[in-house]
């Protein structure tokens, strides 16, 4: 039985393209490119047979709607931008009305993603380490020669994960077509892999299947997705900032799910008569000349896109006094808040927006900015509390603020 | 087939379907009506004023995922060997029209799905190791009988307009009616109309990006749409647009307040959650919470050229938009019913069905997919299996030839094996019935909204769903429609006003007839808790007609006992919880529970935790 882990696939050609058009040729490409992959395989292919695989689609319908061009919504945006900076912060969930932007907004990140590093064409965005450390040694395997391997840059992958996505796309599963014209079990990558490192974004996040949200739990967890199938085992990491979007109406949460993302934006009706009908302008302007808008944001786009890289480069440089640190425990502690989660997403967000203001001190002001969105799905639901949730954790933090001015 | 030029009456569907017809990014159109009224038969006609090859695809309702969505089709491959795709009926749908009759009984996960392609234009088939994107840009056009439930808000939201329900044609239409149906009109003036029709329509297409809105009118409708209490700003883009659609229909080049106007009125009061607050339209906000930050975004500080030129003259002409805005609810509340909230579909509470309040499981309900799972414990689906074992005969077959094992006709392995996932609506309906009556009112509420808070917290694990019914006064009310959220259930429980008689028999039949809307929605175990001292004194004359003389005691009772039986008979289980002192009851609480088969319990002073408990023990 000849045993090939496709890692390393035909390399995609990316120059001028925009990102949104690259990640959509790739969709569409996919197919064609592993039947491509496959050619140079070992066994001789069987005849071509009658009827083959349609062509699998065409390439996604149209250009995303600039990010900066999004009216208002502040809330979701900064806690995206945070992630960026830092995806330890462990994701996003837009809660809120309907009709208020959430995936428009979601699916506008492609364009202001920093670039990566990562193996050419791994199918697991691995780093050269990651990459020597799962392929090296590995039984059967060629031994590698560092050198000979190329590095690529591309855009942090935005994968979206539909509702009525089965287990094994999810995962990954065997490659049933090189199967057949090939012999070769291989594995085929799923959601998760092509997430790796990167954004995975599911809308309507609540109504998600609950044997989904076992198995995004059990991966988010542990950040490794284990696969078995057709007597061949894969191990392959899945790193990925988890992005869900939903109406609260339609239904809740489970708590664990909840749980794992590390902030809650919430987002309401815009009820401001200018901004709305800006709303409506840039919307028509955009569906009537979609090329003609992007050009008008274009340096809007580079700029949010190269703020982002600098805080990204700045992030390791911030630093946190241990008062401040002091104060974030404290808060979480009279908030009642179960587990370490509250303090450590605190920490980690606060330091990400000191950087994305240019700063390398963390101060409470940084802080009190982004503490409800770090804690406001932590506190125990019920349902007599009158206080909302933001308004309680106001009233905690002013009371450690003034704690802390008193000492 | 009955043509469009054909149908009688049901106008205001008509002027929707040609907006829709001009200009698709209106999304659909949504036809709520009564049985009978021809509410399918003009969505079929739709064909007619469209394109001549322009998809038109019903939906049946009873859809599985994978024909939804697309999928391996089972015959080519079996008969290849190689995986063929088959596209699914939303993609199919592609470029032209979706039509989905009683829509309000779609699944909540089909309706999920055409959500998801709706707002992509496109279908993500991630699925049985196809990762495809099928385009699937539609117009969805649903009708349904509300009667028979409501559509999910979410779903509405992506649909541009809903026609505000439809009023009984009067005898004249009726005659013409029937005569067109028996064929008694002539098909050549049928198909010279049409063609008029249709060119009207393709002039307006044309016409279409040449007209040209003002800013004040965008500021008028939104600030329309502000003070119907509309949720989101999708719905903005949604009434401009039909406007603008009207306008090219009239051959315009400019909106004209007739345009505004049909906007409104198919776009935006549907959607209504409140009456316009006519004295101080302007200022007032919807009872929602703060906006977030009001900081200007980064990277928006100094764009905006769009705006500027006009930025002065939105701030001189500030008195304008109110003003067409007053005008234009003049002239609506001129021609519809007083309270526009009856026929708003977002103002019915009842609309809202949690999905959580359906499990996928693997034993009873609706076969909705196959997924891998352990054959022993599982009904196994066959034909999955099948498809999955299919493509590997070959190498499996050299595979076992290798291994010296005798030949076998079919290689299955376990990997292959798919079992059957169902969908049912399992979990209960605590419906409680709270007394607000009277001097204990206060106390009861607060041990309802206990236990509601209660029952809802655990209410993922159990999928049940609870509802609230108060009851004071001249008649009942529902406070909290069936409902799994507990951010709804905070909302809606705040203000509770207490005191006043007790309309005990009102109260039963609104829990009857949430019992029985829930039945149409699948859950099946339904449970009424009431929380009273059983002494009911308003009859349900009285819900009706406030000047209603006062019934005779006898009377009374003689309506709760047969609204009792007849709950009893629909397999409702009810449990009583008196809370009255002992010295003041006069055990009224206990025959009731006696008429409804319940059972009763006394508990003074209860807490949440002991009515959750007896609820649950029952």
């Amino acid at each position: 039985m000849i045993f090939k882990v496709h890692g390393v696939k035909v390399s995609t050609k990316r120059s001028i393209m925009t990102q949104t058009e690259t990640a959509a040729k790739k969709t569409a490409a996919k197919k064609t490119s592993a039947v491509k992959a496959k050619a140079d395989a070992t066994v001789t292919t069987p005849p071509e047979p009658a009827k083959t695989v349609k062509p699998a689609a065409k390439k996604k319908s149209g250009l995303a709607f600039p990010f900066t061009a999004i009216v208002g919504q502040e809330e979701m945006k900064l806690s995206l931008i945070l992630n960026i900076i830092d995806p330890r912060i462990g994701g996003v969930l837009v809660m809120g009305h309907r009709g208020t932007g959430k995936s428009t907004t979601v699916r506008a990140l492609a364009e202001v993603l920093p670039l990566i590093e990562r193996v050419e064409g791994d199918t697991y965005n691995r780093t050269l380490e990651q990459y020597l450390e799962a392929e090296d040694g590995k039984k059967g395997a060629k031994a590698f020669d560092p050198k000979t391997i190329r590095i690529e840059k591309i855009p942090v992958p935005v994968v979206d994960l539909p509702l009525g996505a089965t287990e094994d796309r999810v995962c990954g599963t065997i490659d049933i077509e090189q199967a057949l014209t090939s012999g070769v079990k291989a594995f085929e990558p799923g959601l998760l892999a092509q997430a790796n490192r990167g954004f995975l974004y599911i809308d309507e996040v609540n109504l998600l299947d609950d044997h989904l949200v076992d198995v995004l739990l059990d991966v988010a967890a542990s950040g490794k997705n284990v696969v078995e199938r057709e007597g061949i085992s894969i191990r392959h990491p899945a790193r990925f900032v988890l992005v869900g979007s939903g109406n609260p109406e339609e239904g809740e949460l489970r708590p664990q799910l909840l749980d794992r993302f590390g902030l809650h934006a919430r987002i309401i009706t815009i009820l401001d008569i200018a901004k709305r009908v800006d709303i409506v302008k840039r919307r028509r302007e955009f569906d009537e000349d979609p090329d003609a808008f992007m050009k008008k944001y274009n340096r809007e786009q580079l700029k949010l896109q190269k703020k982002i890289q600098q805080a990204k480069d700045l992030l390791p440089e911030v630093t946190m006094t241990d008062a401040v640190l002091t104060d974030i425990a404290k808060l979480c502690m009279n908030l009642g808040i179960d587990g370490h989660r509250g303090e450590l997403t605190i920490t980690r967000t606060a330091y990400a927006h000191a950087a994305f203001r240019g700063e390398t001190v963390v101060t409470m002001k940084h802080v009190k900015e982004i503490a409800g969105l770090c804690l406001r799905h932590r506190l125990r639901k019920d349902p007599l509390e009158t206080l909302d949730a933001g308004e309680k954790i106001d009233r905690e933090l002013a009371k450690v603020l003034g704690e802390a001015e008193a000492v | 087939m009955i043509a469009f030029t054909d149908i009688v009456g049901m106008d205001l569907a008509k002027q929707a379907l040609m907006l829709l017809a001009v200009d698709s990014e209106l999304g659909g159109v949504v036809i709520p009506s009564a049985v009978g009224s021809g509410k399918s038969t003009i969505a079929r006609a739709f064909a007619d004023i469209l394109p001549e090859g322009t998809p038109f695809v019903e939906l049946p309702l009873n859809v599985t995922e994978d024909r939804l969505i697309g999928g391996v089709d089972l015959e080519a491959t079996l008969a290849t060997g190689v995986r063929v795709v088959q596209h699914g009926v939303l993609s199919k749908a592609d470029g032209g029209v979706l039509y989905v009759d009683s829509i309000s009984l779609l699944d909540s996960s089909a309706v999920s799905h055409i959500m998801d392609a709706i707002s992509r234009g496109e279908v993500l088939v991630e699925r049985e190791g196809l990762s495809e994107v099928h385009p699937a840009k539609f117009m969805l056009v649903g009708t349904y009988d509300p009667t028979d439930g409501e559509v999910r808000m979410g779903l509405l939201d992506r649909i541009g307009i809903i026609v505000p329900f439809t009023a009984q044609n009067d005898y004249r239409a009726r005659k013409k009616i029937v005569n067109i149906v028996l064929g008694t009109r002539d098909a050549e003036d049928t198909s010279d109309e049409l063609k008029m029709l249709a060119g009207l329509i393709q002039a307006a297409r044309e016409q279409l990006p040449h007209v040209s809105i003002t800013s004040e009118q965008m500021q008028a409708l939104i600030q329309t749409a502000i003070s119907l209490g509309v949720e989101g700003n999708r719905v903005d883009i949604f009434t401009v647009r039909a406007a603008i659609a009207s306008a090219a229909l009239a051959q315009r080049s400019d909106v004209e307040e007739e345009d505004m106007k049909l906007a409104i009125k198919l776009v935006l009061i549907p959607r209504a959650t409140r009456m316009p607050d006519r004295e101080a339209a302007s200022d007032e906000m919807p009872p929602q919470e703060e906006p977030p930050q009001e900081e200007e975004p980064e990277g928006e500080d100094e764009e905006a050229p769009a705006d500027t030129p006009d930025a002065e003259a939105e701030e001189e002409q500030k008195e304008t938009p109110d003003m067409i805005e007053e005008l234009m609810m003049d002239a609506i509340e001129m021609e519809l019913p007083d309270n526009i909230l009856n026929i708003s579909l977002a103002s019915k509470k009842k609309t809202t069905t949690g999905s959580r309040g359906e499990a996928l499981n693997n034993r009873r309900g609706r076969f909705v997919r196959a997924q891998p799972g352990e054959m022993r414990t599982n009904k196994v689906a066959l034909i999955p299996t099948l498809i999955s074992a299919a493509p590997w005969q070959e190498t499996r077959r050299r595979d076992s030839k290798m291994a010296g094992r005798s030949k076998t006709a079919l290689l299955i392995t376990k990997d292959d094996v798919k079992i059957k996932r169902f969908r049912d609506k399992s979990g209960t309906l605590f419906i409680f019935m709270v007394d607000a009556s009277g001097s204990m009112a206060l106390n009861r509420m607060r041990q309802a909204k206990g236990a509601v808070a209660s029952l809802l917290q655990n209410a993922y694990v159990h999928r049940d769903q609870v509802a609230l019914i108060s009851f004071r006064g001249k008649q009942a009310q529902v406070l909290l429609p069936p409902s799994q959220s507990v951010d709804r259930a905070k909302r809606e429980l705040d203000v509770l006003p207490t005191g006043g008689g007790t309309p005990l028999a009102s109260a039963l039949y609104l829990g009857w007839e949430t019992a029985k809307q829930a039945r149409t929605k699948g859950i099946s175990q339904i449970m009424f808790v009431l929380i009273t001292d059983g002494r009911g004194n308003i009859g349900l004359q009285a819900t009706f007609d406030p000047n209603a003389e006062k019934i005779p005691k006898e009377d009374l009772e003689k309506e709760i006992e047969a609204l009792s039986l007849s709950i009893q008979a629909d397999g409702v289980a009810s449990i009583v919880i008196d809370t009255q002192m002992n010295y003041l009851s006069r055990g009224e609480a206990p025959k009731l529970a006696q008429k409804l088969g319940g059972r009763y319990f006394y508990l003074p002073n209860a807490k949440a935790e002991q009515i959750v408990e007896a609820a649950l023990s029952f």
